[in-house]
């Protein structure tokens, strides 16, 4: 066995390993709140009129049993994870018996669809002025507008989502401030209708790339300025190569190996959501979903969502791990 | 097409295609003149090709699928009905016929009436929908069915005999609707599915006046059509539904309902918060309520009270129930809720215009006479005046002056009788009488320690009864106790049900409102059904009290007919008894800001015409139907 597919093999150990950390703790943690579906469930049933205390014991009893929650708290763990390795993420337990897979695979697309975009936006703008102002260290411009995305960057993304809604949506109201399209909309695939989900998702977009932006920045701007004292800079410098060459070809082209790592890293994280623009912006994506599913208590749709952000993060940087070695030379497997 | 713009359009179907976002009509695009818009509170609903309303949790309930396409033996309005009656044979052609001891009910069906797919229903509808859900434990009223049930038959295709387990003057119950019951099932469809639990019942067959026209993929708006043969329904003998399409949406939070009925484009607001209905009432020159000036909202039979834990000391202590009782400046916590738009009640039971006249105004009497001993004084805590004193401070405030009644009966009616009047002398002697001291400025319990009170809130889901608990507890606070408003997330499951709280305001009492038969809530009250400290405490006593009068009084109820005229005298007894034994603080009625716009449509409920309650989630609201008038020529 060759030394890389041994290396291969611990990572996907390890992978592994992750995987089934993070959903174990996810599950107890789940499992350990205060809110419990079935008594969600009861809840609506009384709410429907029906009071009768034996019926409600009764039902209390059935739907223990329908939801897959007899049993100890290590039996439901068994048997979530007999049922996981078969694919299988269970009924949602507050949309009851609609399979978590089909809620998910329903908002799944609206979050990957703005985090892709705004992700690719974010990291294309960031190592660009990080590549240009690390290069060009006395323009005023680019130092300006260095400025203005570094003094964002401690501003927390929800913080900045509420100032672009208040802005654009009430004081300056040229763009939507709810949902994934016009809740009039004419569901006919239409080029109006595009346009209209492009427009849904400006605010939700613009309030993570402006925030994001400024760390790719910060890292592409020393990254540059580590390289371009590099003797190769040096002498293309002295050897009278055009500047925007050196910059393309000898200086970000290197200096963007970390920062495609730091990139599939981010995109891993895209099953994440982002749980407070989906809830300001009211975007139907799984970070809407994730909240929704914890106030009702689903645990299977928590742990769907969740155990979907963990083979997420640790899928991509088990990649990044494997093809590191095959990209960079400077990494050598022993 | 340039480039960028291709780019754009073919992402964005790669991503449509991902969603499964089909082709739906857009209900913008219907004749506005013939459309009737309105809110679904349930807001957007996450699993929207579910109509298997047979299974909980399963997909929306008001999205117009209870209030337009379903249907069952009877209705109890929670005012005043069409036809002059609250209650009306539904599906039934007559009220339930009971043998002599309750075990047994026999229903007699309509004849002539049919399923949306041409389907005439009969009595095997209801055989089929009471055995399945006994069959398939899960089902909504699968336990209530097989608790009670010990058989069911169609003795002829009009005719249903259910012979009961145990008798149960109130079995018909579970087949009225308030805002919800047990649905009937259309037997023809569901007895060829494999798994009535796993049965989406995707375009679903109608026993109503209306039909499924199409829904949002994504869960926001829902459209139905009136039924080409809506004569064959159970509502055509009120006349013909008006609108030709109804559709439920989810028009966002509050300022954007306002803003959607002041553009006429949602035609019923569901609820609103005062500040907007204030707004609405102020800009707008179409809008119907409930009041047509203050308190404008709809008092919907639920009561809001101070939920005392009465298994936890002191307050399973009457006389410290009645001092925290004394403590309170009802018009202060009024002003602080609900912005003075409330109406108050002093007794145990929400003030619905009906039980306004079956007890309240009737009771006024035995308040104004009634006392509590100190210890050191016999006392009258009622004051009449304070619906009329709330009127006078609305009254002061330019904005509302004119839209406050002057007559004393629309003022009772608005804001209710009276109330107890705050009395902090008498509740010291109370609490001394119940062992508690007073020590530099703070109560101390028998025991010595401080007197502390945590009042368990909502919080912002349901911010007007935090601000009411919040006030409460800092005039406790002002009278020398430790007591704090603690919000709870959950309230209902992580504080009432389990017993882990002190004192909640939530309610406990929920009525039929139109009827002033109190079993609806009163029957779970029942000492059988309290729970020890620490287990979870079934529904509806979340106070947990039990007292032996209050059985009696409960078993004499059960062996009676609902209608029986004897249930009003017994219902006065429960009243005049939890006066006395005070184990919840009742408040005000749980007003709901419903709107109506009159742009498009007219003849919505008032507390002028109270034909049935404008809330439209409540699934009677299917009688708006048939009194709606068009505004405008087609």
């Amino acid at each position: 066995m060759t030394p890389y597919l041994i290396f291969v093999l611990k990572r996907f150990g390890q992978f592994l390993l992750v995987v089934f950390l993070g959903v174990t703790i996810t599950f107890f943690v789940t499992h350990l709140t205060p809110i419990d579906p079935v008594e969600e469930s009861i809840g609506a049933i009384t709410q429907m009129g029906q009071s009768d205390p034996n019926a409600i014991e009764l039902m209390r009893q059935s739907l223990r049993e329908l939801y897959g929650m007899q049993g100890s708290i290590w039996q439901q763990y068994l048997h979530f994870w007999l049922r996981l390795a078969t694919g299988d993420l269970g009924p949602s337990l507050s949309a009851f018996p609609t399979p978590v897979s089909t809620i998910i695979l329903r908002s799944l697309p609206w979050t990957i669809g703005l985090m892709t975009v705004s992700t690719l936006i974010t990291f294309v703008l960031g190592n660009a002025i990080g590549a240009l102002a690390g290069y060009y260290r006395k323009d005023m411009v680019l130092k300006a507008v260095s400025l203005v995305f570094i003094a964002m960057l401690p501003i927390p993304y929800y913080i900045l989502a509420f100032v672009l809604l208040i802005v654009f949506g009430f004081i300056w109201p040229v763009l939507p401030i709810n949902g994934g399209y016009e809740m009039n909309a004419n569901l006919d695939l239409s080029f109006a209708l595009v346009t209209d989900i492009l427009k849904h998702s400006i605010l939700p977009a613009l309030s993570l790339i402006l925030v994001g932006a400024g760390s790719w920045l910060i890292g592409m701007r020393a990254l540059v300025s580590n390289i371009i004292t590099d003797d190769y800079v040096v002498f293309a410098e002295l050897g009278g190569v055009p500047k925007g060459k050196i910059l393309r070809s000898y200086i970000a082209r290197n200096a963007m190996v970390p920062q495609f790592t730091g990139l599939a890293m981010s995109l891993g994280a895209i099953f994440n959501g982002t749980v407070i623009t989906e809830i300001v912006f009211g975007y139907p994506g799984i970070g809407n979903l994730l909240i929704e599913a914890v106030h009702a208590g689903d645990y299977s749709l928590v742990l769907g969502l969740s155990a979907l952000s963990i083979v997420g993060v640790a899928a991509a940087v088990f990649i990044i791990d494997v093809l590191s070695p095959l990209i960079d030379p400077r990494i050598k497997v022993e | 097409m340039q480039k960028w713009k291709r780019f754009a359009f073919g992402f964005v179907l790669a991503t449509l295609g991902l969603t499964g976002l089909a082709t739906a009509e857009d209900y913008t695009s219907l004749p506005r003149k013939e459309t009737l818009i309105v809110e679904n509170p349930e807001g957007t609903i996450k699993n929207p090709g579910w109509f298997n309303i047979w299974v909980n949790g399963g997909g929306g309930v008001s999205t117009g699928l209870q209030q337009l396409t379903m249907d069952t033996l009877w209705y109890i309005d929670p005012e005043q009905g069409l036809g002059g009656a609250a209650w009306d044979n539904s599906l039934a052609a007559d009220k339930p016929q009971y043998n002599a001891d309750f075990t047994e009910m026999t229903v007699k069906l309509r004849k002539g009436l049919y399923w949306s797919d041409g389907v005439e229903f009969t009595a095997d509808d209801v055989v089929y929908t009471v055995k399945t859900q006994m069959d398939h434990p899960g089902m909504v009223w699968s336990a209530a069915f097989s608790v009670q049930v010990a058989s069911v038959e169609a003795t002829d295709p009009q005719t249903v005999v259910f012979k009961l387990k145990k008798p149960n003057s109130r079995f018909h119950a579970i087949f009225t609707v308030r805002w919800n019951g047990a649905w009937i099932m259309p037997k023809h469809v569901f007895e060829k599915v494999e798994d009535p639990l796993r049965y989406d019942f995707a375009n679903p067959v109608s026993l109503g006046a209306y039909k499924l026209k199409a829904y949002d993929p994504q869960g926001k708006w829902y459209t139905w059509e009136k039924r080409d043969d809506w004569q064959r329904t159970s509502l055509a003998r009120f006349g013909e539904p008006a609108p030709k399409y109804v559709t439920y949406t989810d028009p966002g939070p509050p300022d954007k309902r306002t803003i959607a009925q002041l553009e006429h484009n949602l035609d019923i607001i569901h609820d609103n918060t005062p500040e907007g209905m204030f707004t609405l009432k102020e800009k707008s020159k179409t809008i119907d309520t409930w009041f047509p000036g203050f308190p404008f909202a709809h008092p919907d039979p639920t009561l809001p009270a101070v939920i005392f834990n009465t298994q936890e000391a002191p307050f399973d202590n009457a006389d410290v129930r009645w001092a925290l009782a004394l403590l309170i400046d009802i018009k202060a916590v009024d002003m602080a809720s609900y912005r003075g738009a409330a109406t108050l009640s002093a007794l145990g039971v929400p003030p619905t215009a009906a039980t306004m006249k079956d007890y309240q105004a009737p009771m006024q009497d035995w308040l104004k006479d009634f006392e509590i001993d100190t210890g050191k004084s016999k006392i009258k805590p009622y004051d009449p005046t304070v619906g009329q004193q709330i009127a006078d401070i609305l009254r002061k405030q330019p904005k509302f002056k004119d839209q406050i009644p002057t007559d004393p009966e629309a003022i009772s009616g608005a804001f209710g009788y009276g109330w107890w009047k705050p009395n902090p002398k008498a509740a010291g002697e109370l609490l001394e009488k119940a062992g508690f001291k007073k020590s530099g400025g703070k109560w101390l319990t028998p025991d010595g320690q401080p007197f502390k009170i945590r009042m368990t809130v909502e919080g912002d889901t349901r911010s007007v009864f935090t601000r009411a608990g919040t006030l409460i507890a800092q005039q406790w606070a002002a009278f020398g106790i430790d007591a704090k408003a603690v919000p709870a997330a959950k309230l209902w499951q992580t504080a009432l049900q389990p017993g882990d709280f002190q004192v909640a305001i939530a309610w406990s009492v929920e009525t039929w409102g139109g009827d002033p038969d109190l079993s609806f809530f009163l029957d779970s009250w029942h000492s059988q059904f309290v729970a020890k400290k620490g287990d979870v405490q079934p529904p509806r006593n979340w106070q947990r009290w039990s007292n032996p009068e209050l059985d009696k009084i409960i078993e004499s109820i059960r062996g009676i007919s609902a209608d029986d005229p004897k249930g009003m005298e017994l219902g006065k007894d429960y009243l005049k008894l939890v006066a006395k034994e005070m184990p919840t603080i009742p408040l005000m009625s749980y007003n709901v800001f419903t709107s109506m716009d009159t742009t498009y449509w007219t003849g919505y409920p008032t507390i002028k015409d109270p034909y049935t309650d404008p809330v439209p989630n409540w699934a009677n609201s299917r009688l708006m139907m048939v009194k709606l008038k068009p505004a405008q020529p087609k």
